[in-house]
């Protein structure tokens, strides 16, 4: 490639790269997670962060919250403790690609200035190279192959181009190899340096140095079209010290590339017609190219997100307070890096409180990390919560309302998040988001409108009686007449209801009473009850179930008749009152 | 005396000083507490269905017989849960093949041979008060304490089995233990007023007010909770309405100070809790 076109791509890259990085990170500015994400504006946001930043950083904590970010962001800290073999795997890669880019990619800007002497071909670059390119090939191959498990063994969700990017990674740190190997091998690689830097040698005198080259160097010479003496000689030495030795060592050390290379030799002549040495080079760059241009539209910006995250987690941590607006905008900035910074590593998923349940209620919104891709989807507005515009919340969102208020708050994904996400705010800012976009938690919607209602709803629809919808939900007491028959009317569970007393006291009332919760049961008009205030505030203290004198398991029923109103009512939610 | 800890969700999110000051109690009176892996008791899914919630419960249950070790939970309202579902479990055919079948789709069995107790079971029973009145070394004396037991230590009396239902006497027991006086109040056993707050945070606060009042007209300075949802609804309403100066105090706090531990290690603040009727708001109120 003409170094003029290769300029003009790279230049290209790297604008994509920065045109792609400030637009992600702009996002994080811009785009709004919680009732409060607009409270603040995104240049407040922006100060708010570095205000944030600047309290941590005067306080006395500042050292405290360096060492934080240091252990946690570059050391994986917080992996190590509990996927040593992942952690391990990543620093590998981390480590690998950071050096190779500072040491190899950059040699001429960074290399090169530090070390004079500095030649790809001397060592101790040969070897590092073969090190690093190692470490990094390795690390790899165990995180895709680890990810490949856990994906089949959790269901977790896709990350956009993972495995696309992952392959590109693996396309440069290959053609790497085998460019370098050919290298090694080929003749014609050799003709070239001979050409320029042995022009003036005899024919004899070079077949003297590929005899050398041949034996030390692993130049797979074609005896027949370029002539090598029978031995290595003192004039081959001697030509060798002039020419070569000043920049040249054995590539013995080169672990990877020296055995590659005597692999590849047999094919090194047919490598070399097809001028192998070209695209090799051209594939290893353009790889490379490919992967920093593409880079910030991956789920690769976590290199940067997650950083990210991780410094802010300790600035909140260290306890230094820029003031109480700028700490919100601050948050609500943590909200909206966070699906950036999530690498589905499903370390959440895997603790949760509620995985149990997620199973058998076949929803994985109600684990983390299905439940972050979703919010993240919600803010960007790529999943409408409001469906198709008339009222009816979309079927996606009610499971994700569902995932958003089944959650019990216990915090355990917050404390097991390698990147340092605030999930347990992101989930309380996602139940405020969904709330305002008419998807509040059962109990409220189910209170938007009086029981009759609901009832009414419901007989227009014709939706089956409740006894039919047993199955479905694994209700019993409420629909099997032998649990509520016994019921004399006698008003102990209305006399003994705190609702009821504390509802008369504090003049918010109940619309029915548990004694007449039971006569509709008893009347078969059990649709009538179910929207009803007293079974939505129930406290379900047993009072009732414990003084009814005919044993009749009044709490439990009204448990029941939730779940049968979840159930029953939500098929008719859509319908406006 | 080896359980498996059950703490719930709510005790490491927002309480962790039952947490600790559960751990510290218990390790000196020699009952060793076992970690699995446990998941939630499965009371927020009452509303999805009785199948979810036992399903979700029983999980737990499973994997503490899998341990071969019986639950001691320190959280009233997932004690009440976890013995719902083992009631329903019992009880109806139907149900028991379906929930078995779903736990054995998550790799999980249960027979039934292990059992959840609560803590001020074994510490009444269990441990036994004789032993924990000799280890009391700093009593309480002069401490006006309001026994808050919490709806599902108690009834449905068939399912929790603690005590008798309408005339309880083991919290007040075991405050005696302490050395402090427990007081006699007529709201003892209603609710907190915990469960219905989301629904209707006006009267879930009128019932929490309510107690808090009835409590100190009783002489009260401290109400004593079992149940970490119990001692945040009184821990939010003493902080959000104009309701009398009184302590909450988790009974393992004021077990581990009669045993004199330090208030650190059972999640108080260091010093604060040097003499019985500490405070001055507490000590005004201790009559």
């Amino acid at each position: 490639m003409a170094p003029a076109l290769l300029h003009a791509v790279l230049a290209a890259s790297i604008a994509l790269c920065v045109a792609g990085v400030v637009w992600r990170v702009s996002g994080w500015l811009r785009l709004g997670i919680g009732p409060d994400a607009r409270d603040a504006t995104p240049w407040q946001r922006a100060r708010a962060v570095l205000a944030s930043l600047a309290a941590a950083l005067a306080s006395r904590r500042a050292p405290r919250v360096a060492g934080t970010f240091l252990l946690d962001a570059l050391l994986l800290r917080r992996l190590f403790a509990r996927q040593k073999l992942r952690a391990f795997a990543h620093l590998l890669v981390v480590a690998g690609i950071t050096l190779l880019v500072l040491l190899h990619a950059l040699a001429p800007i960074v290399t090169a200035r530090l070390f004079p002497a500095y030649q790809p071909t001397l060592e101790p670059w040969l070897f590092l190279r073969n090190v690093l390119g190692a470490a990094a090939l390795v690390g790899l191959a165990v995180l895709v192959a680890g990810r490949a498990r856990d994906r089949a063994r959790d269901g977790l969700p896709r990350r956009p181009f993972a495995t696309a990017f992952a392959a590109l990674l693996g396309i440069v740190l290959v053609s790497g190899f085998l460019l370098e190997a050919h290298k090694i091998a080929s003749p014609r690689a050799f003709q070239r340096m001979a050409d320029q830097f042995a022009a003036a040698a005899e024919p004899a005198e070079l077949a003297a140095l590929r005899a050398l080259w041949a034996r030390d160097y692993g130049v797979a010479f074609d005896a027949r079209r370029d002539p090598v003496a029978t031995t290595v000689t003192e004039q081959g030495i001697r030509l060798h010290e002039s020419a070569c030795a000043s920049c040249h060592a054995r590539p013995t050390s080169a672990f990877v590339s020296w055995p590659l290379a005597r692999m590849m030799a047999p094919v090194t002549a047919f490598l070399d017609a097809t001028h192998a040495d070209a695209w090799l080079l051209h594939l290893h760059v353009l790889a490379c190219l490919l992967g920093l241009a593409t880079l910030p539209f991956t789920t690769f910006l976590h290199t940067l997100a997650a950083p990210a995250s991780l410094l802010l987690d300790a600035v909140a941590r260290s306890g230094a307070s820029p003031g109480r607006a700028p700490a919100a905008a601050a948050r609500a900035v943590r909200r909206t890096l966070a699906p950036d910074a999530c690498v589905r590593c499903g370390l959440c998923d895997a603790g949760c409180s509620v995985a149990p349940l997620a199973r058998f209620l076949d929803n994985p919104l109600l684990l983390p990390a299905h439940k972050l891709v979703a919010t993240g989807a919600v803010a960007r507005g790529r999943l409408p919560l409001s469906g198709d515009g008339d009222g009816r919340p979309a079927r996606e969102a009610v499971r994700i309302a569902d995932g958003a208020f089944l959650c019990t708050d216990c915090g355990r994904c917050t404390r097991a998040c390698p990147v340092g996400l605030d999930l347990a705010d992101l989930w309380d800012a996602g139940r405020g988001d969904l709330a305002a976009s008419g998807l509040p938690g059962t109990a409220t919607w189910m209170q938007a409108r009086p029981a009759a209602a609901w009832a009414d709803a419901l007989a227009r629809r014709a939706v089956p009686r409740s006894p039919d919808a047993v199955d479905a939900t694994g209700a019993l007491l409420s629909t099997d007449r032998r649990a509520f028959a016994r019921c004399v009317q006698c008003q102990t569970c209305t006399n003994v209801c705190p609702v009821v007393a504390h509802g008369a006291m504090a003049a918010t009332g109940v619309d029915l009473t548990p004694q007449k919760v039971m006569n509709l049961l008893r009347l078969g008009l059990a649709d009538l009850a179910l929207g009803s205030r007293m079974v939505w505030t129930c406290a379900a203290c047993y009072q009732c179930q414990q003084h009814c004198p005919e044993g009749i398991r009044v709490a439990d029923i009204m448990c029941e008749l939730r779940s049968l109103a979840v159930e029953r009512l939500g098929a008719v939610r859509e319908e406006r009152a | 005396m080896r359980y498996a800890l059950f703490l719930g969700c709510k005790i490491p999110a927002a309480l962790p000083a039952y947490e600790c000051s559960t751990r510290a109690v218990l390790g000196h009176l020699g009952v060793t507490l076992v970690d699995l892996d446990f998941a939630c008791c499965g009371y927020p899914a009452r509303s999805y269905g009785r199948d979810a919630f036992v399903v979700a419960a029983l999980s737990n249950l499973a994997r503490a017989e899998r341990a071969g070790l019986d639950v001691l939970t320190p959280c009233t309202c997932c004690y009440g849960t976890l013995r719902h579902a083992m009631r329903f479990f019992a009880e109806d055919a139907g149900l028991r093949s379906r929930v078995a079948r779903a736990l054995a789709d998550q790799g999980l069995a249960w027979s039934g041979t292990t059992g959840v107790v609560h803590l001020l079971t074994v510490l009444a029973g269990t441990v036994g008060i004789a032993r924990l009145t000799d280890a009391v070394r700093a009593p309480r004396t002069g401490l006006h304490v309001a026994a808050q037991y919490g709806c599902h230590a108690l009834r449905p009396s068939d399912v929790t089995g603690i005590d008798n239902p309408m005339a309880p006497t083991i919290f007040e027991t075991l405050i005696r233990a302490t050395g402090a006086t427990p007081v006699d109040w007529p709201r003892r056993l209603d609710c907190c007023g915990d469960p219905l707050h989301e629904a209707d945070a006006a009267l879930s606060g009128h019932m929490t007010r309510t107690k808090i009042v009835d409590a100190v007209e009783s002489g009260a300075g401290t109400i004593c909770t079992a149940c970490p949802h119990c001692h945040l609804r009184f821990d939010a309403a003493r902080a959000t309405a104009p309701v009398p100066e009184v302590r909450t105090l988790l009974y393992t706090q004021l077990l581990g100070l009669a045993m004199g531990l330090a208030p650190g290690a059972l999640g108080l603040p260091a010093g604060a809790e040097g003499s019985p009727g500490q405070g001055a708001a507490g000590a005004a109120l201790a009559r």
